[in-house]
C-alpha cells in the first residue's frame, strides 16, 4: 500500500501540471507532441523503406533485417542502462523529498519497490515510445501476425525490467565510491565520450559506400561477417530470438528465449533489492555530507590567477567573466563543446570525402553550388549550437537572476554583454567551418570571400536571436540548462533561425548566380544587373540589422516585464 | 527616504498589494509584518525592483523608482528570503562580481571585502564555491555583499530565516548600527520578537491592505490589548484572535 502512496506525488503532480499549467502548458504540450508525432512518423517511414529494401535483397535482406533489429535491441538496452543509472541517482538520492521520506515510517522495502518502479517507468518511456514506429514497420514489412505484437510486448516487459535493475544496482555501486552528484557528472561525460566515438566509428566506415558498386566485394565481405551469430549472452540476443520467429520462419524456439528473459528480469530484481537493501541506508548517508569544492585556491596557486581569479573590472567584464566561470565549472555544459569539436570534424570529412569527380555536371559548377549550399549548412550548424547555448544564455541566471533584477545593471546591458559573450566564438566557429570547407571545396575566388563574409554577418543574426529570444521565454526554474533548449521557445528560435539563414542565402543566389554567369561567359555586366546585386546585397544587409537589432529589443522588454 | 503612494498589484484576479501608502524616514527602522500571504513579499519585491506595480508609485531617496531604476537600486541593499545565488562562483568571486556590478573601486575594496567576510565568518570560505555552502551561509554571504556598496536603504525580507542565534545577533547588532549611521531599513518579518525589539514603527498589512501602522507603543493602544506582548496586538490587527480555538485534543 505504502509503495503506491510513495508513487502518488509524481502522479497527482503529472495531473496537476495539467490542470491548473493553463494555455501556456497546453500550447507546449501540443507543440511537444506535434513534433513527437513527426518525429515518429519519420522514424517509421525510414525503418520501413530500409527494411522494404532489405526485403528486396535476395540472400542477404533477411540478415540485414535481423541484425538491425539486434543492433535496435542492443542500442536500447544500452540507452536504458545508462538512462536508468541517471534517473536512479535522483530518485534514490538526490531527489528533494527524500529527506522528507526518510523520516517517515517507509521500509527501505517499500521505498525500493516504489522508487524501482519510478525509475523503470522515468526512463523507459522514451526509449518505449521510439520503439514503437521501429517495431511496428517491422510487423508492416514481414506481415507480423498478432502473435508478433503479443511476443514483442512479453519482450519489452521483461527486457525494460532489466536494464532498470542492471541500472539501480549499478547505481547502488557507484555511490558507494563516487558522492552521488559526481556520479552523475561522470557518467554524462562518459555518455558524451561515447557517443563521440560511436558517431566517429559511423562516419569513418563510409556507409555510403554500400551504394557504390565498386566497393561491392567490401561489402560481400561484410555480409559474410553479418551473418555470424550474435553472442548468446547479451539480452539484446535474447530479445532479437524472442520475436524473430514470428516475422520469418527460424529455426530457434522464440519462447525459449523469452522464458530466459523472464528469468533473468526477475533474478535481476531480487538481486538489485539484495545489493540496495545491503548498501543503500549507508550510500544515502554519504551522499548528504556536504562537499567542500576548493576552486579560487587551487587557481591561486596557478599562473592562471590573473586571468581567472577574482578581478576589478567593468560591469561588462564582470557579466562575462561570471558567465565564464559558471559555463567551464558546469560539466553538463563545457562536456557539450567535445560534442560540437565531433560535429566540426565529421561536417568538415564530408566535404573531403565527397566524389565531386564522378558527378554528371561539370565540377566547377558542382564546387561553387556546393559551396553555396554550404553557407546555409553552415548556419545550420551554428544554430543548432544557438539553440543548445545561446538561447539558454539567459535562463541560465536560474534562481539567481533577482540580483540581476535588484543590481544597478539595465537588462540592456544583462543582455548584451551575453550577446557579445557568445558571438566571440560563434564568429571563429563560423570562419572555421566557412574557411575550411570552400578550402576542401577548392571553389572560386568569388565564393572563398562570399561565404565568410556572409556567415561572419549572419552570426550577429544567430547570436542576437538567440538572446533575444531565450529572453522572451526565460525559465530560470529550469533543474538544468540543456532542458530550456527543448521548449518550446527553442523550437521558435530554431524556425526563426531557418527562415533567416534561409533568406540570407535566397538574397545572396541571384546576385551571386549573375556574376557567376557573366565570369563564365566573360561578359560585363549591365547597370540594371549591378543595381540587382547591390539591392539583394543591401536587403541583406537590412535583414541582418533587423534581425540583431529586433530581438535584442524584444527581449529586453520582455524581460523587464517578467515576473516569475 | 522610502515613500509608497496607492501602490497596487494584481495578479490576474488576485489583487496581492492594494492601494498601500506609506512613508519610512531617514534612518528608521520599520518592520513590515503580515499573515501569511498577505502581500508583504509582493511588496519587497516591488521596493527592490523585481517587480513592477500595476499602479501607485514608489519613491527612494527621493528618487522615483520606475524613472530611476539603476539610481535608485544603487542605494539599495536588497536581502531575499531565500538565498538563491551563483553556485559556481566562489565566495570571493561573488564579493569581487558584486563590488564591478555596482561599480565600487578604489584602494580600500579589498580590504573592505575581507572584513565583511570576516565578520560574517566567511573568510575561510571565501575561496570555496558556493554550492557548497550552507543555507545560513549562503544568508550571510548575501548579507556580506549587500553591504558592499555602502547602501543607504535596507530591503531585507525575513531577515532571521536560516540563521543561528550567533547569526541573529550579529544581525540586530548590524541594524542597530545601520540606524545609527542614519541608514534606513525596511523590513518584512514573521518575527514579532525582533520587531519589537528593533523597530522604530511598523505596518501591518493584512490582505494586500495596510491595516494598521505606528510605534509598537501606538499599535497596542490602537488595538487595545492589555497584554504587553506585540504578538497579542498583531493577533487582533489581523483577525486571528477572533478565530475559537478548536479544541486540540485530537492531535
Amino acid at each position: 500500500m505504502n509503495v503506491l502512496t510513495l508513487l502518488a506525488p509524481r502522479w497527482w503532480a503529472l495531473k496537476n501540471g495539467f490542470l491548473f499549467g493553463g494555455r501556456r502548458t497546453l500550447i507546449k504540450t501540443t507543440s511537444l507532441l506535434a513534433m513527437a508525432i513527426g518525429f515518429w512518423v519519420g522514424i517509421y517511414v525510414i525503418f520501413y523503406r530500409v527494411l522494404s529494401y532489405f526485403q528486396a535483397v535476395q540472400e542477404f535482406g533477411d540478415i540485414l533485417a535481423y541484425k538491425l533489429l539486434s543492433m535496435v535491441f542492443l542500442t536500447f538496452f544500452g540507452l536504458l542502462i545508462f538512462s536508468n543509472v541517471l534517473v536512479a541517482l535522483s530518485t534514490f538520492f538526490l531527489s528533494q523529498d527524500l529527506s522528507t521520506i526518510h523520516a517517515t515510517p517507509v521500509s527501505l522495502g517499500e521505498l525500493f519497490a516504489a522508487r524501482f518502479v519510478e525509475t523503470l517507468l522515468e526512463s523507459s518511456w522514451m526509449v518505449l515510445l521510439f520503439g514503437i514506429p521501429i517495431f511496428t514497420a517491422y510487423g508492416l514489412t514481414y506481415r507480423g501476425s498478432g502473435l508478433y505484437y503479443l511476443s514483442l510486448l512479453s519482450v519489452m516487459i521483461p527486457y525494460l525490467v532489466l536494464a532498470g535493475s542492471i541500472g539501480v544496482t549499478l547505481t547502488m555501486l557507484l555511490v558507494q565510491i563516487f558522492p552521488a552528484q559526481r556520479t552523475r557528472d561522470i557518467l554524462f561525460l562518459l555518455f558524451i565520450l561515447l557517443g563521440i566515438l560511436l558517431y566517429f566509428l559511423f562516419r569513418f566506415m563510409r556507409p555510403e559506400r554500400l551504394v557504390d558498386p565498386d566497393a561491392f566485394t567490401d561489402v560481400v565481405i561484410y555480409f559474410r561477417a553479418l551473418s555470424a551469430p550474435s553472442s548468446a549472452y547479451l539480452p539484446s540476443t535474447w530479445a532479437t530470438e524472442s520475436v524473430w520467429p514470428f516475422l520469418r520462419p527460424s529455426s530457434t524456439p522464440g519462447g525459449f528465449y523469452q522464458g530466459f528473459l523472464w528469468m533473468t528480469a526477475g533474478a535481476s530484481v531480487v538481486v538489485s533489492a539484495f545489493v540496495t537493501f545491503l548498501v543503500y541506508p549507508q550510500s544515502w548517508s554519504k551522499s548528504q555530507e556536504a562537499r567542500r569544492i576548493v576552486i579560487g585556491r587551487l587557481i591561486n596557486r596557478t599562473p592562471l590567477a590573473a586571468v581567472l581569479g577574482p578581478r576589478r573590472g567593468s560591469q561588462f567584464t564582470a557579466l562575462m567573466g561570471k558567465d565564464f566561470k559558471t559555463f567551464f565549472r558546469d560539466n553538463s555544459q563545457w562536456s557539450q563543446l567535445l560534442l560540437i569539436f565531433a560535429l566540426i570534424v565529421v561536417y568538415l570529412y564530408n566535404y573531403s570525402v565527397l566524389p565531386l569527380e564522378r558527378a554528371r555536371m561539370p565540377t566547377f559548377y558542382l564546387q561553387n553550388l556546393i559551396a553555396f549550399l554550404n553557407m546555409g549548412l553552415a548556419g545550420f550548424v551554428l544554430a543548432s549550437i544557438g539553440v543548445r547555448f545561446i538561447f539558454p544564455a539567459v535562463s541560465a541566471e536560474g534562481f539567481s537572476f533577482w540580483i540581476m533584477q535588484t543590481s544597478p545593471i539595465t537588462l540592456g546591458r544583462l543582455l548584451w554583454s551575453k550577446f557579445f559573450f557568445y558571438l566571440a566564438p560563434l564568429l571563429l566557429l563560423g570562419q572555421i567551418l566557412a574557411i575550411a570547407s570552400n578550402e576542401l571545396l577548392q571553389v572560386a575566388p568569388l565564393m572563398r570571400w562570399l561565404t565568410p563574409i556572409t556567415i561572419f554577418w549572419m552570426v550577429f543574426g544567430i547570436t542576437a536571436l538567440g538572446i533575444g529570444m531565450g529572453a522572451v521565454f526565460p525559465n530560470f526554474k529550469a533543474e538544468n540548462v540543456a532542458q530550456v533548449a527543448t521548449g518550446f521557445g527553442g523550437l521558435l528560435y530554431m524556425i526563426l533561425a531557418m527562415s533567416f539563414i534561409v533568406l540570407i542565402v535566397v538574397l545572396e543566389a541571384g546576385p551571386v548566380y549573375t556574376l557567376f554567369m557573366a565570369q563564365v561567359q566573360q561578359r560585363s555586366l549591365s547597370f540594371v544587373q549591378w543595381l540587382y546585386i547591390g539591392g539583394c546585397f543591401f536587403l541583406g544587409v537590412v535583414v541582418n540589422l533587423a534581425v540583431v537589432w529586433l530581438p535584442m529589443r524584444y527581449g529586453i522588454r520582455k524581460l523587464a516585464d517578467y515576473e516569475g | 527616504m522610502i515613500q509608497l503612494e496607492n501602490l497596487t498589484k494584481c495578479y490576474q484576479q488576485v489583487t496581492a498589494v492594494d492601494n498601500v501608502s506609506l512613508r519610512v524616514n531617514r534612518g528608521e527602522i520599520y518592520g513590515f509584518l503580515g499573515p501569511n500571504g498577505a502581500g508583504k513579499t509582493t511588496t519587497i519585491k516591488m521596493l527592490a525592483g523585481v517587480l513592477r506595480p500595476t499602479s501607485g508609485r514608489i519613491s527612494i531617496d527621493g528618487l522615483d523608482l520606475r524613472q530611476h531604476a539603476v539610481e535608485v537600486k544603487r542605494r539599495v541593499g536588497f536581502i531575499p528570503d531565500r538565498p538563491f545565488l551563483y553556485e559556481k562562483l566562489t565566495g570571493l568571486e561573488f564579493m569581487t562580481f558584486i563590488a564591478n556590478i555596482y561599480g565600487i573601486n578604489g584602494e580600500h575594496l579589498d580590504r573592505r571585502v575581507q572584513r565583511l567576510l570576516e565578520l560574517f565568518e566567511l573568510a575561510e570560505w571565501g575561496n570555496e564555491l558556493v554550492g557548497s555552502f550552507s543555507h545560513g551561509m549562503k544568508q550571510r554571504l548575501i548579507m556580506s555583499s549587500a553591504l558592499l556598496h555602502g547602501p543607504r536603504v535596507f530591503i531585507v525580507d525575513e531577515p532571521m530565516v536560516g540563521l543561528d542565534p550567533k547569526g541573529a545577533r550579529l544581525i540586530k547588532r548590524i541594524f542597530r548600527e545601520l540606524r545609527r549611521s542614519e541608514m534606513t531599513v525596511f523590513m518584512s518579518t514573521h518575527t514579532l520578537g525582533i520587531a519589537e525589539e528593533l523597530c522604530d514603527r511598523i505596518g501591518i498589512i493584512q490582505k494586500g491592505k495596510l491595516v494598521a501602522e505606528g510605534t509598537v507603543a501606538e499599535l497596542k493602544q490602537a488595538a487595545g490589548q492589555e497584554d504587553p506582548h506585540l504578538e497579542s496586538v498583531f493577533l487582533h490587527l489581523t483577525g486571528a484572535d477572533a478565530v475559537s480555538p478548536e479544541p486540540l485534543d485530537f492531535i
